[in-house]
């Protein structure tokens, strides 16, 4: 255990505001026995992430989001995003954005590289706080069973670019397309702003601990606190336009992908251009 | 009620099985190695004596009392169970009897069925593949695993090659472990200690069956003339840690690479069966059964939580 089972509900209690806590107590999930869905997500665990995370989400990137509405409040559906930042603090403030914002909420599980479950303790809370790791038999079912996904086609190359690159989004990946239009589910286009300041990246160390794909060096040893911004655009239905049978066209895959790639180009463009300042 | 042959049958979930059938009101053909039936007779119920390890032997059954009977299914769950085994003896239990009981099950004039109970050890747990595991998922083929689990792998494999090529019609059945004693599982054995240790900094997500669901999946399967292959997960699905803290044992969390000698040196000590080596994967890495298909094509749907902490079977 990496905790006992009473220390997530007693932190999620003692960090999140009263009102909070209440609301994140009607997280709808499969219990397959033990309180635990099938992959190990707990909702208590997920209580203490939000509550754990929420001190950098409300005070120190103090995160500010529109178009929550455009999150399906059921049924499949998978949140497409812009990835930077070195660490993934953009994906925890989503998580934690969505989470809190959507009622009852909605856990998105996000969608882990395959090096994340090699990592001690880590693999363990993100299992436990909804993240999964990013084999595709995992992320198929789960749509099929109706989960929201949480996806960073960019994947590395987007996390890793240099300050250079600056919300300019590497190539996607064609895997979030291809279930799409497989499980006909709805793409919510997801921009965030202010993941790409938190960390000046002075180099990348060709250090691979754990299958990690890279080690960055980073020239603070703290994220600054940049603001967030969360911008969901309208959700994409490729289901519409491509029928099933195209999930299995490289070709039409990568149109898709690409499709989906320039509506989160275009929010992030926007976001940039409306934001007034980086710090606050 | 068509009769049906029982192979392993003193063992807790044959026993549970048989039990089931009987109350169904089928005819029964029990096969052990025991000598006699050690538990209550029955006036459906046939016992007998079978070395499976021998050819001859099967044949013998299948196309003597076998026949006889009518029998027009076989359920085959005789398995070597202690994984510390090894030799020429427990593959032809293992594998070597699966393959001639389905070879002379296709030219057998009464039988028709064929469920095989294999074991959700067959597939490969790693951090790159799915957590949770359909029927399509790789196999563990590992040189490194104890014979008794290749064995599992071949013998599971020997009756798959067998579906469409007659007109048996053959289930194989991928059953999550079954904590029990007796019944060969390496969990069960591993939760016998006060103490269990464990990877530190992982605690994967586990699949437990009860034997009750189990003997209801191979209830529907034998219904079912569903041939292929069949995920069959337990009620009980929980992290490792949870299953230690049911089952009223202590843990204590030890770096990974520690675990194998120390668990290595309490089998040469205490005589445990638990074997850490072929368990690590598991240990650190979840693996879930889907059981969709077995949902939708048997309509099993496990119901029977484990009554932990860890029942104990006992030969009465």
């Amino acid at each position: 255990m990496i905790a006992p089972p009473t220390l997530p509900r007693a932190l999620a209690r003692l960090l999140l505001p009263r009102d909070v806590d209440r609301r994140l107590r009607r997280i709808s999930f499969r219990d397959a026995g033990h309180g635990y869905d099938r992959l190990g997500m707990h909702p208590d665990w997920v209580r203490m992430a939000v509550g754990l995370f929420n001190g950098a989400y409300a005070n120190y990137f103090r995160v500010e989001s529109h178009g929550i509405e455009n999150v399906p409040a059921e049924g499949p559906a998978i949140l497409v995003a812009n990835h930077s930042g070195m660490l993934p603090i953009d994906a925890i403030m989503l998580n934690v954005d969505v989470v809190q914002k959507t009622f009852p909420p909605r856990v998105p599980r996000m969608v882990l590289d395959v090096f994340v479950p090699k990592l001690p303790f880590v693999s363990s809370f993100f299992a436990r706080a909804g993240a999964v790791s990013g084999a595709r038999g995992t992320v198929r079912r789960l749509l099929e069973e109706g989960e929201l996904l949480g996806v960073f086609p960019e994947g590395t190359p987007g996390i890793s670019k240099p300050f250079s690159e600056r919300y300019q989004l590497k190539p996607f990946r064609v895997g979030h397309a291809e279930l799409a239009i497989r499980h006909r589910a709805p793409i919510v286009p997801v921009a965030i702003i202010g993941a790409e300041e938190q960390f000046v990246q002075l180099k990348s160390v060709d250090l691979h601990p754990f299958g990690a794909p890279f080690m960055p060096l980073p020239a603070s040893p703290f994220p600054l606190p940049v603001r967030y911004r969360i911008h969901y655009g309208p959700p994409i239905s490729l289901h519409e336009r491509y029928p099933q049978e195209a999930a299995d066209d490289p070709a039409a895959c990568r149109a898709a992908a690409d499709e989906v790639q320039a509506v989160v180009q275009a929010l992030v463009d926007r976001g940039v251009e409306e934001r007034e300042a980086v710090f606050w | 009620m068509s009769g049906v042959l029982v192979s392993g049958a003193t063992t807790p979930v044959s026993r549970a099985l048989i039990e089931a059938l009987l109350a169904e009101g089928r005819t029964v053909l029990a096969v052990a190695v025991e000598e006699r039936w050690p538990f209550e007779p029955h006036d459906r119920l046939h016992y007998h004596q079978v070395d499976l390890t021998r050819d001859r032997c099967i044949r013998e059954l299948l196309f003597g009392p076998a026949r006889e009977l009518g029998l027009t299914a076989i359920i085959h769950s005789a398995h070597h169970r202690r994984t510390s085994d090894s030799g020429r003896k427990i593959r032809a239990l293992n594998v070597e009897s699966t393959r001639c009981l389905v070879q002379l099950a296709e030219r057998h004039p009464t039988i028709e069925r064929f469920i095989y109970r294999s074991y959700a050890d067959v597939y490969r747990i790693s951090p790159e593949l799915p957590q949770l595991i359909g029927e399509d998922h790789p196999l563990e083929l590992g040189s490194w695993l104890p014979q008794v689990l290749r064995d599992r792998v071949e013998a599971d494999l020997t009756v798959c090659t067998a579906m469409g090529m007659g007109s048996l019609s053959i289930a194989v059945l991928r059953c999550a472990e079954v904590c029990a004693s007796n019944s060969g599982s390496q969990l069960h054995d591993y939760l016998q200690s006060r103490v269990c240790l464990r990877p530190l900094g992982y605690d994967p997500m586990l699949d437990v069956l009860s034997i009750e669901d189990l003997v209801h999946a191979l209830q529907l399967a034998l219904a079912s003339d569903a041939q292929g292959i069949f995920n069959i997960g337990g009620r009980d699905v929980l992290p490792l840690s949870a299953a230690i803290g049911a089952a009223g044992k202590r843990e204590v969390a030890v770096p990974g690479p520690a675990l194998g000698p120390l668990y290595r040196l309490r089998s040469l000590t205490r005589g445990s069966e638990f074997n850490y080596g072929s368990n690590r994967f598991r240990f650190h890495f979840s693996g879930v059964l889907d059981g969709r298909r077995a949902r939708e094509v048997l309509g099993y749907v496990p119901e029977h939580p484990i009554d932990w902490p860890v029942p104990t079977y006992v030969r009465d």
